[in-house]
């Protein structure tokens, strides 16, 4: 295209260039003897006007394609318009197809491809050690960290952070806040800056608890109104007054969703404990990623770990910042899109076999067309531009189609599911993508079709050889059916493995009783509750309240329930001086009604009592495998346990009891045998009295267990106890009031999400694919509505002519099943990390979906071959002949 | 002005070749191309300056000729159209199809009457 002056200039020089032809003109005339007067007249006259020819010599500058994709366009618009059924059941399956297509672009763009919201995001890696499985972020030991930290061979900085539910006081309803404790370059190490006050500094943080506090911007407008003069205001924090410095500004959540920042100094003493923090670092200029890589892995290797409790098998490793924030939804998304991505191919090739069975009403026009002049590009040209008016109008629609699946995507999904979430909207980048997929729709979909046609010119004059072309693109049609069915099987088979492992995870023996209990859990600040006894006397006396409801069966406290958050595990050795490496045991505290109000069995010996006092001797109860690991097919009970490993004589305590394994936190996943299966499985743990535990940090958290009659109703019970601890301590948040039922629903809200999405799209696929069937199938009868007549004029009976069609839907549907099957076995290998106890070939779910989809196809047959069965021969031969 | 009535109007697309043969014979400036078209066919082909413009433009927008300003022998500023290779390419094709299609249309325009002539 030209630019304005451009074309001015050139329009001067046309001028030029025909004024010198005209004296050229003149000058000859006069030489050959006409008086300058009459040669000007003359050439005058033989040029003709003037300005009419520049007009037209004009029009072959300026972009021809435009004028004729213009014209095109107009004959696509008045040729849709003339067939409007076409043209909304064509553009409604765009627009379904394009739509859930823009949307789940807008997904992946908001959380894959944007770049992170730090300063130089790419220079920034997360140092760990192994990357866990699932969820957690990837951590490293406080005391390397203090190292890494002095060490500046490979980082410019690295910062350590982590996240609480802490609880704020003095204001209204004490309010449960996220809040991040975090090394004091933290901020700078990411280039943010605060919008009010300042960053912290180094003398910000004294050890684990600096009473300097920042602010997140969404906190700061709904607890202070946005209040630019909040720095130096007081918030209680876990009941210590902490002093405001600073507030961020909304673009910058990181750790996501934090209320409160706080300033942390780690201090590492591996002697006594050691804790797996996780760290992000900056890369020193001028390293690349894999220069890093392999020199942290070297710096790691000797880093000190015969401190402290036992580390074995670290494997060190360097990721970026942005795939330790997404990583675990990244497999998740890219299934999802390719998943979609095949709805829109199959939807693709539905129109595609309309534009088909239209281009076959429109061979006259073809043919005049031809005939008239039209190359055989133009043809195909004509017929794309037409496809793309079509595709077009479907992304028009679509991008409405993805506005509504975008809002029902958060609806529906389970909250946090997805990282950066608030950066999903339809963007330009996603309107784009909208327009490059409709160029590319009208091409897959217009191509063939548009192909076909135009080769109608090539044989048009051969009266024989166009039923050749309708044959062809009969084989055509039966193509894109099979194509759709085979498409369809792998969405269906993915969709079946998924709801199969769905449901495998909800079967799980737990090893409790989730229904008919409520859970709440509680923190207990150190601030009100200093010591292990003010805790105990806490946790007994809303226990004895709890007991006291009416329709309550039992009643119980533990520090950390199952489900949730978070968890310790120790070593454990039994007395005979056996030490088993690297064996580490859930260590939780219980009250005396636990394992009733939980629905554990205990399977041998006794449960805790009230007599199993702080003074007295120290008791234990294993869970079943510890039992079985320790003391194989021995009875357990009597034996003493120890979790330190050079004990004191009062470290010993007595097994009293023994009770099932408890599937204790969803996060607990561990991968066993082939690498894509991951099992959740029970837990071995080691149980102590309430009562005999000494440590604060082991009462801190604790979570009371309410079991109910049976058929006493939940509700009162719930308002009951929520009222017995309010009475007992008004300061306290409670967190989880929830029944367990509940909680475990929330953890599998995820896996039941993806296997409803995919069965979802998979469900459209199978529709799509099914009205494929119909529509060749329909329009193959009508045209062999002759032949038919005249089979049943020779005798063929109804049953037979419905065999003949079904016999030919077989011939359409089982080349697409064994494709199918195929490009399923190679395909749903991607969702083996997701499957809970079936392998991604689980032959059940493939023949149960080949059994479905050729069920769904003979169905779909049935009714053009009923149809065909009823052809009066009669009418038919009339009607033709 | 003599002799309209036997002068033939060209079609759009043979006029394209012709121009492109012409200016095989060297580069050439719109006039020129008129006056040679004029003489090859011994006056009976009547180029329109409203057909010949546009069609050197085209084929320059084409890029079978380029184009570009020159002095004519009297030093007056005249574009000067040369075939380029592209163009040279399409002449020799043009002319293959219209050989073949002169033959065919001469084969039915002048049937052979007896077995052996042609």
């Amino acid at each position: 295209m030209r630019w304005p002056w451009q074309r001015r200039a050139r329009e001067m020089a046309l001028t030029e260039e025909l004024q010198s032809h005209l004296e050229m003109a003149i000058e000859q005339r006069i030489q050959r003897g006409e008086s300058p007067a009459a040669a000007r007249d003359n050439a005058l006259r033989e040029f003709g006007n003037v300005t009419h020819v520049a007009e037209v010599t004009r029009e072959m500058w300026g972009a021809v394609w435009i004028e004729r994709l213009h014209q095109d366009l107009r004959f696509a618009v008045r040729s849709l318009w003339r067939s409007p059924t076409f043209t909304i059941v064509a553009s409604l399956t765009l627009a379904l197809g394009i739509g859930v297509n823009t949307a789940m672009f807008a997904v992946v763009h908001g959380v894959l491809l944007r770049p992170l919201p730090f300063a130089d995001s790419d220079r920034l890696f997360v140092p760990s050690y192994a990357m866990p499985p699932f969820g957690a972020t990837p951590r490293m030991f406080d005391d390397h960290y203090v190292q890494l930290a002095k060490d500046t061979s490979i980082f410019e900085g690295v910062a350590a952070y982590g996240t609480s539910t802490r609880t704020i006081t003095g204001v209204g309803d004490p309010l449960r806040v996220s809040a991040s404790r975090v090394a004091d370059h933290f901020f700078s190490l990411l280039g943010a800056r605060p919008q009010v006050g300042r960053l912290f500094e180094e003398t910000d943080a004294a050890g684990d608890d600096g009473t300097a506090i920042i602010l997140s911007d969404a906190f700061w407008r709904g607890r202070f109104n946005a209040n630019p003069s909040v720095v130096g205001t007081s918030i209680v924090l876990e009941g210590v007054s902490r002093t405001v410095v600073g507030v961020m500004p909304a673009s910058f959540d990181f750790p996501a969703a934090t209320d409160v920042w706080q300033p942390w100094r780690v201090v590492a003493n591996p002697k006594e404990n050691v804790s797996f923090i996780p760290v992000i670092g900056r890369l020193k200029p001028g390293l690349t990623d894999e220069q890093a890589a392999q020199m942290f892995s070297a710096y790691a290797s000797h880093l000190p770990i015969d401190v402290g409790p036992p580390r074995q098998g670290l494997v060190p490793a360097l990721t970026p910042l942005k795939t330790v924030l997404v990583g675990n939804v990244r497999t998740p998304l890219l299934i999802f899109s390719g998943a979609i991505g095949f709805v829109l191919l199959i939807a693709c090739a539905n129109v595609a076999n309309l534009l088909l069975m239209r281009v076959a009403t429109r061979d006259r026009e073809m043919a005049v067309r031809a005939a008239l002049g039209a190359g055989r590009w133009r043809l195909v040209r004509q017929l794309l531009t037409e496809t793309l008016a079509l595709t077009t109008l479907g992304s028009v629609a679509g991008i409405a189609v993805a506005l509504t699946t975008l809002r029902l995507l958060s609806v529906l999904a389970p909250a946090n599911m997805l990282p950066r979430a608030d950066g999903i909207r339809i963007d330009p980048w996603t309107l784009a993508f909208t327009m490059g997929l409709a160029i590319v729709t009208a091409i897959v979909c217009g191509a063939i079709p548009a192909l076909h046609a135009s080769e109608h010119r090539l044989r048009a004059s051969l009266a024989a050889g166009a039923r050749t072309v309708t044959g062809g693109r009969q084989r055509l049609r039966s193509l894109l059916v099979g194509g759709e069915i085979a498409l369809a099987l792998v969405l269906l088979t993915g969709a079946g493995l998924l709801v199969r492992s769905f449901d495998r995870m909800r079967s799980v023996d737990l090893g409790f009783d989730p229904h008919s209990t409520l859970v709440v859990t509680v923190d207990l600040p150190a601030a009100r509750y200093a010591t292990a006894a003010d805790m105990r006397e806490f946790d007994a006396r809303v226990l004895a309240n709890l007991n006291a409801i009416p329709g309550v069966e039992s009643a119980g406290v533990i520090n950390w329930a199952p489900f949730g958050n978070g968890g310790v595990s120790s070593s454990l050795f039994p007395d005979d001086g056996r030490k088993f490496a690297g064996y580490s045991v859930g260590a939780l505290s219980v009250s005396p009604g636990y394992f009733r109000a939980m629905g554990i069995h205990l399977e041998r010996g006794r449960a805790f009592t009230d007599d199993d006092r702080a003074n007295g001797a120290r008791v234990a109860i294993l869970s079943h495998s510890v039992a079985e690991k320790f003391w194989p097919g021995e009875n357990p009970i009597g034996k003493r346990i120890t979790s330190s490993e050079k004990p004191d004589p009062s470290d010993w305590l007595t097994v009293v009891g023994v009770v099932n394994d408890v599937v204790q936190a969803a996060g607990l996943v561990r991968r066993t045998g082939p690498a894509s299966r991951v099992t959740s499985s029970p837990a071995p743990a080691n149980y102590v009295p309430l009562t005999q535990t000494n440590v604060p940090f082991f009462l801190r958290r604790v979570a009371f267990v309410v079991r109910r009659h049976e058929d006493a109703p939940s509700a009162p019970i719930a308002v009951a106890t929520t009222h017995i601890l309010r009475e007992a301590d008004p300061n306290l948040a409670l967190e989880t009031v929830a029944s367990m039922s509940d909680i475990l629903g929330r953890t599998t809200a995820e896996p039941r999400f993806q296997s409803r999405m995919l069965l979802t799209f998979s469900l459209a696929a199978l529709l799509l694919a099914m009205i494929g069937v119909y529509g060749v199938l329909s329009y193959n009868l009508s045209q062999r509505q002759q032949e038919i007549g005249v089979r049943i004029a020779l005798g063929a009976t109804p049953g037979e002519i419905a065999r003949m069609v079904m016999r030919g839907t077989t011939s359409l549907v089982v080349p697409g099943i064994i494709v199918g099957l195929g490009a399923s076995l190679a395909l749903t290998r991607v969702l083996g990390r997701f499957l809970f106890q079936i392998t991604a070939t689980d032959p059940t779910t493939f023949a149960f979906v080949v059994v479905v989809l050729a069920v769904v196809a003979l169905a779909a047959a049935a009714i053009p071959a009923r149809r065909a069965a009823r052809i009066d021969p009669s009418v038919l031969t009339r009607a033709t002949g | 002005m003599a002799g309209g009535q036997s002068r033939i109007e060209l079609l759009q697309g043979t006029l394209d070749v012709i121009i492109l043969q012409t200016l095989r014979w060297g580069p050439q400036h719109g006039f020129g191309v008129a006056q040679m078209i004029r003489a090859r066919s011994s006056d009976t082909l009547q180029v329109d300056t409203g057909s010949l413009y546009p069609a050197l433009h085209r084929l320059e927008r084409a890029k079978l000729v380029e184009a570009k300003w020159d002095r004519s022998g009297k030093g007056q500023r005249v574009r000067v159209y040369r075939l380029t290779a592209a163009g040279r390419k399409r002449l020799v094709a043009e002319r293959t199809k219209w050989e073949r299609m002169t033959q065919a249309i001469a084969g039915i325009l002048n049937p052979p009457i007896t077995e052996g002539e042609s």
